[in-house]
């Protein structure tokens, strides 16, 4: 963003502005201004190169999955049941103060069987028989690992690139960066949704804009007759009268305007004719009335529900079809501490046909070639039971060594499984995979040089990659 | 070669035809493209050449080459690999994702020419106070502020804007000073005093007025992140309001910066510190604080003092400290141990990094406001008149009828329990009462233990004593007094014997949420035994004193880290008090306990010593007067006044208890803030390699950055040493960083455009000599904080009219020539709280606990855990108090304010941010905060606007924008109305006019006030409603 090309553009409109000053409709003002009003038209010579996704949907697993327990198939451990975690292995690692203090760390085994799927043989556990039919489209990090061992750090780190607060989103980043392909919505939507198992506190920072203006924040949109805070016109009062009310609106700042010479008037009267168009574009996009009952049978029976998974991933998949650039779930309650097996249970029933769904809804649209799916947590979970170990139960504590990411589409490659963990799930064997290089990754397939994209503050040239971050070129299609 | 400079970005900045200055033109340019890895953390890198030293940068780097040739660029190695063809040759490498522009390289070479001359950067020079320029111009001149800049305007030749209109000026003024509009009365009064000093007048009403305080208050609480909740994770309750509350108060008092500073950095080590200098300290407290379950401590209480160094150098010095954390910084001359020594001075604090789940954390004090300390001082001297009273009429001698008396005395005040056959039943065996030491002694054999569901119903924060004769049978073991999950790590508390040594401890986890503390020296079996243990609600072992026999005895910390309620997450902490068991069925008390006491207070050291004073009224009454210990003779005295005292002492006596409970009810109702207090024995501080909590390196001492004026002489190495190194007149920073903060809120934008940067990749300043001429003033007045506003807004470059031609805005967008006055939307809490006075509704009250006015229902749910609450609404008067009172949970903001730009409060914020988006629009028009204050000022203009329709208009817009309409906004206005007219007349008007909940006045037709509300909602959403003039 250069300060002055934008007001000099505004400057030029506003000489027009002045000349055409009576009988200017609102709606002509509207269309006039679009850049303007959806908030960012993104950087000069940006993207850096030919994009192969338009688009990003990031399914946040927020609570941190058990990768032993869905993606990190491990055989061998059935015969380690109960034996207590090698030091070998442990090497003295951190661990969280949950389980700092027990005596032992009985290996756990994931109850859950486990089979290969699609042509690319991925092993998923029984607990995603949804995920399983979109295998071949999946491609399957299992090397991931974060230096965080909270959630708070942890999930800041994801989102920011940092563990402490106050750097901008991915999602922030990518809007600043790229701007947004839709004239009535938001560059970057949020939506949260209730698990079922062990919930953590997420907070509005993790798509806050961080020390960049904050129209490049994420705005969430929430279940309900308000999905964006105060888009609904009080009670009492309806669209005509807005119209109206916007109307007389602009033409006592366009007299204004003509008395002072500051372009901010004129941006203002674009971001409320914005405005008027986002009350009727949002609640256009969360109507699902109108969706055939395909759409809900393939997205299962939660979709019906407003505020579920389900029903975000449908909304996900229109806010794909109307080019918001970056889309972010957060599905809650993967913090499974004591409770393991039943809650995971709740979890997938609530995100594996969803997820899957959207995938496939994606491609059959033919909107996944050009849009990246990233599935993931903030960590994963230890091999050993947190608390008592029985047949049927055990519980697994944070751990940031190694766990699973997948994604699908916008260039990634299908039918990948990369990476590898020792025979514990507890240690990366092969091909590591930080953080920053997911994030690095992500914004290569957006046309994005992650050193490239920087934004100068407190004297230094920040970027989301913080000083490292590599593209894992092995990933990409 | 101005066409050179002029390329780069600080254009209108730069004053034409000025000869290169190395501060202003050069520096920036190194720093920014090539200090990274020729910088002062060139060695992390392995670079030998560097650039941020004159005698690195001019040295022969071998064979007589030399990166700068004084006088001749083309020989000079910088220019040679800027300008090199060869990519693998040119400086900044492509992989640096830096850039030199042709401007930048003609800058370089122009400077090589003219001789390279370097300077030490402006930042750390100390302000010389400079000549107040002569100007063409004169008579424009209101103070010198205005000197400085009309001989920039002229040198640019551009000429100021006229003044602006009185309306404007009010208005602009009333924001800036107060952030609430003027009143139309205020307006009139302005409009029609035509003595010269009319707006010198208006000035010094509103630098006088308490809103002054609270505006002024705003920002601080920006620069200080303050909230009231913890962040991270669970983001639960905090109380700082208090210290909120100070900044007001220093702020209306005009406290003098250099006071308003050392306060906060160090007040509580000053000599005789006072309550309120404690409070102040709470600035460097109000960082977030992790409460998460299993995170390791000592990685957040680094954090906490990195937030301090980050936060007080950003705030007081206009540093970026916090980049030399894990490396030598790399721009600026300060080294990771230079940082790290800084450290020190904030990491010697008793803290904990696992913050308090609910409520503060330690070290914290119990901070009355001033209401309560009169409450306190009038209940104090009634105590006292009622002990003075029992001191003159009390006879010397105790009667001599008191030696027939065979009882004891125990203190009765705020007694919970006392084990008696009825008081508790008997669990795993029959109650067996024998006679004791004095009167009956429960026996236990190992299984029996006594339960009483409803006493001891204590939790963390609670103050408590316990306290029992003991005779055990064998070494000393088992639980006397316990409230707990009957289990040997059970959650609850419990006084115990263990192993022979007197055991406390309070858990909620044993590993590591627990208090427990032992008696260094052991107990002997088969004699009997007064224990007692008290408990200050403290949540620290601080907080506990255990006694054997009436004393004190030392006592052994094992566990010092509760950080959780028993009632965490709401649950119900259902344990009864046990007598002789709680502690698992392997740890119950064998032996005989007699007389075993509860209180719900702190039994002081006198009152425990009587407890254990084991001697009968009569035996003590007996014995000579001069025999008799002091615990003795306030069993006897106490005694006499509570049951053999003629009446009228008795009555005192009783009435003093009353007023002793009234007492601790008071002080536990006080409010705490969160202080900084010394950690004794004092902690040891290290580099941490790579910043990382778990890798010391170099152990080191406090002290400050080697570039910067030495420590005062004399000044103490801790915290406030550090204080009034800040404060001396040799900082060369203190001073210019505050008058430029203060310069941002009129201007918006800083004479240093870097508010929270004076660094080398700082900005320039658009006024160099008035920045230091301003910081000089300021020192001269003694830091007088009001009087540097008036002088701002006294000048003539403050009253211009921002009226502005389009060449003036194409040539200077941003106003840094100050060619017109200032011009910008409002900060979010003006915003609000302008439509809040507009509307009638806004409550004046000053302070006090923060307030939960409207906000769209579910936020906090949504994303935040369960068991730190709900938002729950306030209602009345706290629905509408100033935003600053609006309480701030970290997590989970306030949304308009985030939708208005508000500063995060997660981390110190010092520059002003301005966007404007849709949400804005969205949140003005239909947010029922702004509905219900469009309603009111709806109802005002018909109650109070005139009898026509244009009266009652133009009264409206008056209120919003302090100016009449002109015909064409009135005739707008109008039509408007009209329109809403017709459609409430065809809709019913019930709903609308029922958004919020402040009631209009029924007696209005509902479709008019209706229509007229609309009206107001139009108004209030002007881009003039919004923006300071």
């Amino acid at each position: 963003m250069n300060p002055i090309e934008d007001r000099k553009l505004l400057l030029t409109r506003r000489h027009f502005f002045g000349r055409a000053s009576t009988g200017i409709g609102a709606a002509a003002l509207a269309s006039l201004f679009a850049r303007e009003a959806r908030g960012a038209g993104g950087l000069p010579d940006f993207p850096n190169f030919a994009p192969t996704a338009k688009r990003v949907i990031y399914l946040f697993q927020h609570g941190a999955p058990s990768q032993i327990d869905l993606f990190d198939y491990k055989p061998k451990l059935k015969d380690l049941r109960g034996a207590d975690l090698p030091d070998s292995i442990r090497k003295g690692q951190r661990l969280t103060g949950m389980t700092a203090y027990q005596t032992q760390f009985p290996t756990a085994p994931s109850i859950f069987e486990f089979a290969q799927h699609g042509q690319s043989g991925a092993w998923l556990s029984e607990l995603l028989p949804h995920t399983a039919r979109i295998a071949d489209e999946m491609c399957i990090v299992r090397s991931l690992q974060t230096n965080e061992i909270n959630h708070d750090p942890a999930v800041t780190f994801f989102q920011t690139g940092f563990q402490i607060a106050g750097r901008p989103s991915l999602g922030s980043w990518v809007a600043y960066g790229l701007g947004s392909d839709c004239e009535d919505l938001p560059a970057f939507v949020v939506m949260v949704s209730q698990g079922v198992g062990g919930t953590q506190a997420l907070a509005d920072r993790q798509w806050g804009s961080g020390f960049l203006p904050t129209k490049y924040a994420g705005v969430k949109f929430r279940s309900g007759a308000e999905p964006v805070l105060y888009i609904s016109n009080p009670a009492g009062y309806d669209q005509t009268a807005r119209r109206r009310f916007l109307d007389d609106l602009a033409r006592l700042n366009e007299i204004e305007a003509a008395n002072y010479q500051d372009p901010e008037i004129a941006t203002r009267i674009a971001q409320y004719e914005m405005a008027f168009k986002m009350q009727s574009s949002v609640p256009d996009l969360t109507d699902l009335s109108k969706e055939p009952p395909e759409t809900f049978e393939m997205y299962g029976p939660d979709s019906r529900k407003p505020g579920t998974y389900a029903a975000n991933c449908i909304l996900a998949r229109r806010l794909a079809e109307r080019g918001v650039r970056f889309v972010q779930l957060f599905h809650r309650g993967w913090d499974a501490h004591s409770n393991l097996p039943k809650e995971i249970r709740g979890q997938c029933l609530q995100t594996d046909q969803p997820t899957a769904a959207l995938v496939q809804d994606l491609k059959q649209r033919g909107l996944l070639k050009d849009t990246l799916i990233v599935w993931g947590g903030e960590f994963g979970r230890t091999v050993y039971s947190q608390g008592t170990l029985t047949e049927t139960n055990y519980g697994r504590d944070h751990h940031p060594r190694c766990f699973t990411v997948w994604l699908a589409g916008g260039g990634i490659k299908s039918g990948l499984t990369y990476g590898e963990t020792d025979d514990y799930s507890y240690n990366i064997v092969k091909d590591p995979m930080d953080v920053h290089d997911l994030h690095a990754t992500i914004l290569h397939c957006l046309g994005v040089d992650h050193t490239r994209l920087t934004y100068k503050f407190q004297g230094r040239h920040f970027r989301l990659t913080d000083v490292a971050g590599n593209v894992v070129k092995t990933l990409l299609a | 070669m101005i066409l050179a400079r002029a390329v780069w970005f600080l254009l209108p900045v730069l004053p034409l035809g000025a000869a290169i200055d190395f501060n202003r033109d050069i520096r920036p340019i190194l720093s920014d493209k090539c200090y990274v890895c020729h910088g002062p953390d060139a060695k992390s890198k392995n670079v030998p050449f560097r650039l941020d030293s004159e005698a690195a940068a001019k040295a022969d780097l071998g064979g007589g080459r030399r990166a700068i040739v004084e006088g001749d660029a083309a020989r000079s190695e910088l220019i040679r690999r800027v300008t090199a063809d060869a990519p693998a040759r040119r400086m900044p490498p492509v992989s640096s994702g830096l850039k030199l522009s042709a401007g930048e390289i003609a800058t370089l070479k122009q400077w090589i020419a003219e001789g390279a001359r370097w300077q030490k950067h402006w930042a750390f020079l100390p302000p010389a106070r400079p000549a107040v320029p002569s100007v063409k111009n004169a008579r424009w001149l209101r103070n010198p502020i205005d000197a400085f800049v009309l001989s920039r305007l002229e040198q640019e030749n551009l000429r100021p804007s006229p003044e602006a209109s009185r309306e404007t000026l009010i208005r602009r003024v009333s924001l800036d000073l107060t952030g609430l509009p003027p009143t139309p009365a205020e307006i009139d009064a302005f409009l029609h005093d035509r003595s010269p000093d009319a707006y010198e007048k208006v000035v010094d009403r509103l630098l006088a007025s308490p809103r002054y305080g609270e505006r002024m208050a705003f920002r601080w609480l920006d620069n200080a992140r303050y909230a009231d909740s913890n962040g991270y994770q669970y983001d639960g309750e905090r109380s700082m309001w208090r210290w909120r509350d100070w900044v007001i108060g220093a702020f209306n008092r005009n406290e003098p910066f250099d006071q308003f500073t050392l306060d906060q950095i160090a007040g509580d080590l000053l000599p005789n510190a006072t309550l309120d200098q404690k409070i102040a300290t709470g600035f460097n407290r109000n960082h977030r604080a992790n409460t998460e379950d299993g995170i390791i401590p000592e990685e957040y209480a680094v954090e906490y003092v990195v937030d301090r160094v980050e936060t007080t150098s950003a705030v007081f010095l206009g540093l970026t400290l916090g980049c030399a954390r894990c490396h030598d910084h790399k721009y600026d001359p300060f080294t990771q141990k230079e940082f790290y020594r800084l450290f020190a001075y904030f990491n010697n604090v008793p803290e904990s990094g696992r913050a308090m789940k609910y409520g503060n954390s330690p070290p914290l004090i119990g901070a009355p406001t001033p209401d309560q300390q009169k409450s306190l001082a009038e209940l104090d001297a009634r105590i006292a008149s009622v002990e003075n009273f029992l001191r003159r009429r009390e006879p010397r001698a105790m009667p001599h009828n008191l030696d027939t008396i065979d009882a004891y005395w125990a203190p009765s005040r705020q007694l919970n329990f006392v084990l008696d056959p009825q008081s508790a039943k008997a669990v795993a065996g029959t109650a067996k009462f024998e006679p004791g030491r004095a009167g009956q002694a429960a026996a236990f054999d190992g299984k029996i233990y006594f339960e009483a569901p409803r006493a001891a119903q204590f939790d963390i924060e609670d103050r408590f004593t316990l306290s029992a004769w003991v005779c055990s049978d064998g070494t000393p073991d088992g639980s006397i007094l316990t409230r707990m999950v009957d289990d040997p790590k059970g959650r609850g508390f419990g006084l115990h014997f263990d192993h022979g040594l007197v055991h406390f401890n309070m858990t909620y986890a044993w590993a590591d949420d627990a208090i427990r503390i032992e008696t260094e020296q052991p107990v002997s079996s088969g004699e009997w035994h007064q224990i007692a243990v008290t408990y200050s609600g403290s949540r620290t072992a601080d907080g506990v004193r255990i006694y054997i026999d009436g004393k004190p005895q030392k006592t052994k910390v094992l566990l010092d880290s509760l950080w959780r309620p028993f009632h965490n997450a709401g649950a119900n902490f259902a344990q009864p008090l046990r007598v002789g068991g709680g502690w698992g069925p392997q740890r119950r008390f064998r032996g005989r306990i007699e007389d075993a006491r509860v209180y719900s207070r702190v039994l002081d050291p006198e009152e425990i010593a009587a407890l254990a004073a084991g001697e009968s009224i009569q035996r003590i009454a007996r014995k000579p007067e001069t025999e008799r210990s002091a615990a003795e003779r306030l069993a006897l005295r106490s005694y006499y006044l509570e049951k053999a005292a003629p009446a009228e002492l008795r009555d005192a006596f009783a009435r003093l208890a009353a007023l002793q409970d009234e007492r601790d009810k008071m002080e536990r109702a006080f409010p705490t803030v969160m202080i900084m207090a010394e950690a004794s024995p004092p902690k040891k501080t290290f580099v941490l390699t790579r910043g990382a909590y778990d890798h010391p390196a170099e152990q080191v001492s406090p002290g400050v950055p080697a570039v910067l004026p030495p420590l005062p002489s004399g000044a103490p190495a801790n915290r406030l040493g550090f204080g009034q190194w800040l404060i001396s007149p040799a900082n060369p920073l203190l001073a210019r960083v505050t008058v430029n903060r203060f310069w941002q809120m009129y201007f918006g934008t800083g004479i240093v455009k870097t508010v929270e940067d004076f660094g080398s990749q700082g900005e320039w300043p658009s006024h160099p000599e008035l920045l230091d001429w301003l910081a000089a003033e300021f020192v001269r007045t003694g830091w007088d904080v009001k009087a540097m506003q008036r002088l701002i807004v006294t000048s003539a470059a403050y009253r211009q009219s921002s009226q502005a031609s389009p060449e003036l805005v194409q040539r200077d967008p941003e106003n840094r020539l100050l060619a017109r006055g200032p011009r910008f939307r409002l900060p979010a809490e003006m915003i609000r709280d302008s439509a809040l006075a507009e509307s009638g509704l806004l409550a004046e009250k000053i302070g006090g606990p923060s307030v939960k006015p409207y906000q769209p229902a579910g936020l906090w749910k949504e994303i935040a855990m369960q068991d730190t609450g709900e938002y729950v609404q306030s209602h009345g008067a706290d629905l509408h108090r100033r935003s600053l009172y609006t309480y701030w949970r970290r997590t989970v903001p306030p949304p308009e304010m985030v939708n208005f730009d508000a500063a995060n409060r997660e981390t110190c914020v010092v520059r002003e941010t301005r966007t404007n988006t849709p949400l804005q629009a969205l949140n003005l028009m239909n947010d029922v905060t702004f509905i219900e204050a469009a309603r009111f000022l709806g109802q005002r203009m018909m109650k109070e606007g005139g009898a026509t329709d244009e009266e009652r208009l133009s009264y409206g817009f008056r209120i919003v924008t302090a100016r009449r309409p002109g015909a064409s906004e009135l005739a707008i206005l109008k039509s408007n109305l009209a329109y809403h007219r017709d459609y409430f007349s065809k809709h019913s008007p019930d709903e609308y006019l029922a958004q919020g909940e402040a009631r209009a006045d029924a007696s209005l037709d509902p479709r008019e006030l209706a229509a007229y509300a609309s009206v107001a909602s139009l108004m209030m959403n002007l881009d003039e409603a919004v923006t300071k003039p």
